[in-house]
């Protein structure tokens, strides 16, 4: 799993006005340039709902051509799902037969197009291997997954707003330091690397006192099991949290530097008031863009993680299901993927927007 | 922002000083390595997961091939993969951004569309996707990881570039009548370059660390190269037996992955003028 | 008999107590791990009750139910528990009667006469008939079912089976030759069904365990079944079969107690198990074999010469000691040593680079000759996976040949051009001698990589084939073994053994020379005091 710098490089327009550059992929700047582009009728509705409407008409269209681009990369390339399930054993005869059942001898855009209309009914076919429906075999271990990515949000959010904001109060103080420095070493090894190491720490050779793998019991949440999930829970968080925590630590410090920061503590505000009221909201903006990077870096790097865990998740499913050439569930899955990743995107920038008031309100006021 | 201010902070920079002494030793490693080792990657010398003899300073692998001389053979794909993927992602995206960014409108909008839509796929999803469907030939894992590299490095550069062109000098020397290309390449790109050059530290670790994972789950290299990654997967299994033969490579991997990594911290700290810690 | 339904009862609703407590039960096996290493013995009888918890590694694929059709070995285990068979493996990879009482077979092999043991019933209560085992033949023969094993059992005469009474049916062969090897083909994917079976929506068989759920790539649950033709067992309440993606977690599942029984793990596992004061290791010596394959249809294994050279270049016991961990033993280039009719009278053949070299010379290669070697997935030899092929080269480094070693994905390994590599490994599970060659290398393979096709072998192998007769059969056997060892195209270099573990509580398992004592899910018993 990668996460990005968060090198954060502000520059300061007017108090409480910000116009960012992260290096991040997803860049609040280019928010700014949408809504530029789209702020023309500002006066007879709200000023971000066209843009609203159109970002989210653009993600519908990315998710259409996502599941073009899956589905003939899987369909079209050289493998032949028939008879890597059917094994070397199979008579040609018996994989022609299988093919034939699979659909795979019509035109590609054929089966495309039966594949996506039953896919926008709730169908997404059976399972090559195990010919169980996508859905449900896919349904069980979401659950699975989404319960691992969300107690690593509440354990990271939360704890990198902390330890980003403690941090920058404290800049360039021996903890500051060497929580810096501890941040950049983590970041730098990878999370397969971070799982193998604390599996042994915690589960096989030093101190056994966890399972090592997270059998996790199909007819219960993964939540009424949470033995299960530390281990990878706390892969994860060691993997993401330093990023987070470095971009609130930057922004929060961006914004003390500030001007109005200055200007508020010459008029004789309170530090506390300083700090809660101006400080912290103006820091926190950013970070929901890289909440929502966090998030979409997590599930591709959930993947990893549950195959070494043997978490019955998504990511070890569709591992499986690429190895064998399950074209059904492949599909399924990164489809499903991808379009989560564009729904976070489109959410974290709306909130952006909404957020920010000079972006509610006078959209038009900045860019060229 | 001349250039000897540049160069006093990154001297009096720690940081970046770390980070390329650990690259840069690292990439030695990498390139001298194969003349340095006392046997072939590939002879089997010893007992499989033999103990560090005086034959050999880490013991021995899974078939017994000498694990030193595989840990100074096995550097060079892993750098030159990441190097390569970073730098065609750096090259390639700038000049995309640039475009986007410079003209703006339709192609800027378009190219920023199909940058979001690329950017919906997991990084190692795309990755592992193409190469279990394409097979595992280094160049095609290089241009794949490239290529998922780079919505990051369009966005990067057409961000910095819209910025720059909005500047009077830029559209002094549009109303001057200088060439497109002139004004991309001599106005543009000179100011673009430090935050890209800090893009390329950041993304040459996460090179490392996607093509480390890839061997990882059995998609990397082919065995019997010698491949950092590979070792720590084909020695997994024998980790109790023989630890060295998984630990050090997987030092090395993680000691290239933060010397990148601090190089481009320093890079960004020194640039964006954050002070470094006393 | 009260008294031990009531016990049972018991023992199910604690069962039921420890699955709703898994969390804690997760907590204890962790702490168990520090705190007892006092070692009990088991008791000398098998004792009832439990759950037998099996942990299987299953590569990437899910697996399914089906009796006929089973896509991977995890499919293939859990058919062990929800089916029987008309035969069942003894200790020696021989098939013994199971629901089948009495098979009769003519002379030529063409006529099979089965009649089932009285008063047989599925789990869902029906009784096993006549028109039950018609039906899972024709099923398991049928083109459309598509199944993998179909290669095996294509000779039988479907449309034409015969229902001789309620318990009696004869099975004709086509195609002018026997089938003496009908029994070897049947046991692992014969499960007798009901004619109502659907693999998914009504898995019934007649195993010991009947299925309660399946959720496929994870786990499997079964539950004892009471009418089991084998009466008073299996002896555990439940059998569970949990799929694993990877040997090191198994292990660790294994060492903290998640699981009771692991089966087929690799070499380097073994060596930190065997010092492990919970756990033990079973060695089973098969005669499962590992082979190169070369392909005599492409140069430069279309000479005679060369194909010994490689025979004579290979260093067998260097292959078991680094590809096998030294779990194997060397093997003279022939398969099914168990086989009561194999020719022990061929000498080993023993490494021997001069002649190698001098053999290459005369057919024309003068420390030139290069060839590819594809090996499949994975980094076990008893998976086909690298390591034999990449101690094989450097072998042939030694006699001058550059072997390339190309590894590829299973779905490339197996699949259209699995035929047409030039040098490639294989491995394969033993047993009979025409049962393997069937598969092998004989007219009727489907699967003959080796192109091997020497008319006089041939004629051998479809005489053999259809002598019932052990004594008229062996000097067939013998000839047909001779021509295989001095023109084949196999390399086989070793046997591998089976590597099983299981936690000390674990009772029925005993070392065999088949390859899966764990799968005898009506032996296996868990001992309540350890």
């Amino acid at each position: 799993m990668t996460i990005n710098t968060g090198t954060t490089i502000s520059k300061l327009e007017q108090p409480r006005r910000w116009k960012i550059k992260t290096q991040s992929r997803r860049s609040t700047f280019i928010s700014f340039e949408r809504i530029t582009q789209a702020g023309t009728n500002q006066y007879t509705i709200p000023a971000w709902l066209p843009w609203i409407v159109k970002r989210i008409v653009s993600s519908l269209l990315g998710i259409i051509v996502i599941s073009m681009l899956v589905f003939a990369a899987t369909q079209a390339l050289p493998s032949d799902p028939a008879r890597v399930i059917l094994g070397p054993e199979a008579t040609e005869d018996a994989v022609e037969v299988f093919r034939k059942h699979l659909g795979m001898d019509q035109p590609i855009t054929t089966q495309y197009v039966k594949w996506i209309s039953r896919a926008l009914q709730g169908d997404w076919g059976h399972s090559i291997d195990s010919n169980i429906p996508v859905t449900q075999l896919i349904a069980g271990r979401l659950e699975n997954s989404l319960a691992l990515v969300a107690s690593v949000l509440i354990v990271i959010i939360p704890g990198s707003l902390f330890l980003g904001v403690f941090l920058a109060l404290r800049r360039d103080s021996w903890i500051d330091r060497t929580c810096v420095s501890a941040m950049i070493a983590l970041k730098a090894i990878p999370s397969f690397a971070i799982a193998i190491g604390l599996m042994m720490l915690l589960a096989t050779s030093v101190f056994p006192v966890l399972p090592a793998v997270s059998l996790l019991d199909p007819n219960q949440s993964a939540f009424a099991q949470p033995i299960f999930m530390i281990l990878p829970a706390l892969t994860l968080v060691i993997a993401t949290l330093p990023y987070l925590t470095r971009l609130v630590r930057g922004s929060m410090i961006e914004v003390l530097d500030s001007e109005f920061i200055t200007s508020a503590r010459l008029r004789g505000l309170k530090h506390r008031t300083i700090i809660w009221q101006y400080a912290i909201p103006n820091a926190v903006i950013p970070a929901i863009q890289a909440i929502a990077l966090t998030t979409s870096v997590m599930i591709g790097g959930v993947l990893i993680v549950e195959v070494v865990f043997t978490y019955p998740g998504i990511g070890s499913a569709l591992n499986s299901a690429v190895d064998i050439r399950d074209i059904p569930v492949i599909q399924a899955i990164v489809v499903f993927l991808a379009g989560s990743v564009m729904l976070i995107n489109l959410l974290a920038d709306i909130a952006t927007v909404m957020l920010t008031p000079r972006l509610r309100t006078q959209p038009a006021s900045t860019g060229a | 922002m001349n250039i000897s201010a540049w160069t006093k902070k990154i001297r009096q920079n720690s940081q970046i000083g770390l980070g390329f002494t650990l690259s840069a030793g690292i990439l030695l490693l990498a390139l001298l390595g194969p003349w340095l080792a006392p046997h072939s990657p590939l002879d089997l010398v010893g007992p499989r997961y033999g103990s560090p003899d005086a034959n050999a300073l880490l013991g021995y692998d899974y078939l017994g091939h000498d694990v030193w001389s595989r840990l100074l053979s096995g550097g060079l794909s892993l750098v030159w993969m990441s190097i390569a993927a970073s730098v065609i992602a750096l090259v390639s995206g700038a000049l995309i951004g640039m475009v986007a960014g410079f003209f703006r409108g339709r192609i800027d909008q378009t190219i920023l569309w199909w940058s979001d839509v690329f950017l919906a796929f997991p990084n190692l999803i795309l990755i592992l996707l193409v190469v279990a469907m394409l097979g595992r030939d280094p160049w095609l894992i290089v241009i794949i990881v490239s290529i998922a590299f780079l919505p990051g490095v369009i966005r990067l550069s057409r961000s910095i570039t819209l910025g720059i062109a909005q500047q009077e000098y830029i559209e002094a020397t549009t109303m001057m009548g200088y060439s497109t290309y002139r004004i991309l390449l001599r106005e543009i790109l000179p100011n673009i370059s430090m935050p890209l050059l800090i893009h390329l530290g950041t993304m040459l670790s996460w090179a490392v660390g996607i093509l480390a994972g890839l061997s990882f789950l059995g998609y990397g290299v082919e065995p019997p190269a010698a491949d950092w990654g590979l070792m720590v997967n084909e020695n997994r299994a024998g980790l109790q037996i023989q630890p060295y033969a998984v630990l050090a490579p997987a030092i090395l991997i993680a000691l290239f992955a933060l010397g990148t990594n601090l190089l481009a911290e320093g890079l960004g700290r020194a640039q964006s003028g954050i002070k470094e810690a006393r | 008999m009260t008294t031990e339904l009531s016990r049972r009862g018991f023992l199910i609703s604690s069962a039921a107590m420890g699955g709703s407590l898994l969390l804690g039960s997760g907590l204890l096996s962790g702490c168990r791990n520090g705190s007892d290493n006092a070692v009990t013995e088991l008791p000398n009888e098998p004792q009832y009750g439990g759950r037998l918890r099996l942990g299987i590694i299953d590569g990437s694929k899910t697996g399914d139910l089906d009796a006929h059709k089973p896509l991977t070995t995890g499919a293939i285990i859990r058919g062990f528990a929800l089916y029987s068979k008309l035969w069942e493996w003894g200790e020696a990879m021989t098939p013994e009667l199971a629901l089948a009482e009495e098979v009769d077979v003519n002379d030529n092999a063409t006529l099979w006469t089965i009649r089932l043991r009285k008063d047989l019933e599925f789990h869902n209560g029906k009784t096993i008939t006549a028109d039950d085992l018609i039906f899972s033949a024709r099923r398991l023969s049928d083109p459309a079912l598509a199944s993998p094993y179909l290669a095996y059992l294509k000779w039988i005469d479907r449309d034409n089976l015969i229902k001789v009474d309620e318990r009696t049916v004869k099975i004709p062969i086509k195609g002018g030759t026997g089938l003496l090897s009908l029994p070897d083909s049947w046991v692992n994917f014969g499960g007798i069904v009901p004619e109502d079976y659907h693999p998914i929506t009504n898995p019934v068989g007649a195993g010991p365990y009947k299925l309660k759920e399946f959720v496929p790539g994870q786990r499997s649950l079964f539950t004892r079944f009471e009418n089991f033709y084998k009466t008073g067992r299996p002896y555990p309440d439940e059998l569970e079969i949990i799929d694993f993606k990877d040997q090191t977690s198994r292990v660790a599942a294994l060492l903290s107690g998640q699981i009771d029984v692991a089966n087929a793990l690799d070499p380097e596992q073994i060596i930190p198990l065997k010092q492990n004061s919970k756990v033990n290791v079973i060695v089973s010596e098969t005669h499962g074999w590992q082979s190169f394959d070369m392909n005599l249809s492409k140069a430069p294994f279309n000479d005679d010469r060369v194909r010994q050279a490689f025979r004579l270049l290979v260093n067998r016991q260097e292959l078991i000691d680094r590809a096998l961990g030294g779990e194997g033993r060397i093997a003279n280039d022939l398969y099914s040593p168990l086989d009561p009719t194999f020719n022990h009278n061929i000498l080993q053949r023993e490494y021997d680079l001069d002649q190698a070299r001098f053999l290459l010379k005369q057919a024309g290669y003068d420390n030139d000759l290069k060839v590819d070697l594809t090996v499949g997935p994975g980094l076990t030899a008893v998976a086909g996976g690298s390591p034999a092929g990449l101690v094989f080269a450097e072998q042939a480094k030694k006699a001058g040949v550059t072997v390339k070693v190309t590894q590829v994905d299973s779905a490339t390994f197996g699949g259209p051009l699995r035929n047409d590599w030039q040098f490639s490994t294989n491995s394969r599970l033993g047993g009979s001698f025409l049962h393997t060659a069937a598969m092998v290398d004989s007219p009727i393979s489907t699967a003959n990589k080796t192109h091997f096709d020497h008319p006089r072998f041939d004629e051998l192998f479809r005489q053999a084939i259809s002598t019932t007769n052990v004594d008229a059969r062996k000097p067939l056997v013998h000839e047909a073994q001779q021509i295989q060892h001095d023109h084949g195209g196999l390399i086989i270099w070793g046997y591998n053994n089976t590597l099983d573990a299981a936690g000390r509580h674990v009772g029925g398992l005993a070392a065999e020379r088949s390859h899966f004592p764990t799968w005898r899910f009506d032996k296996l018993w868990l001992s309540k005091h350890a």
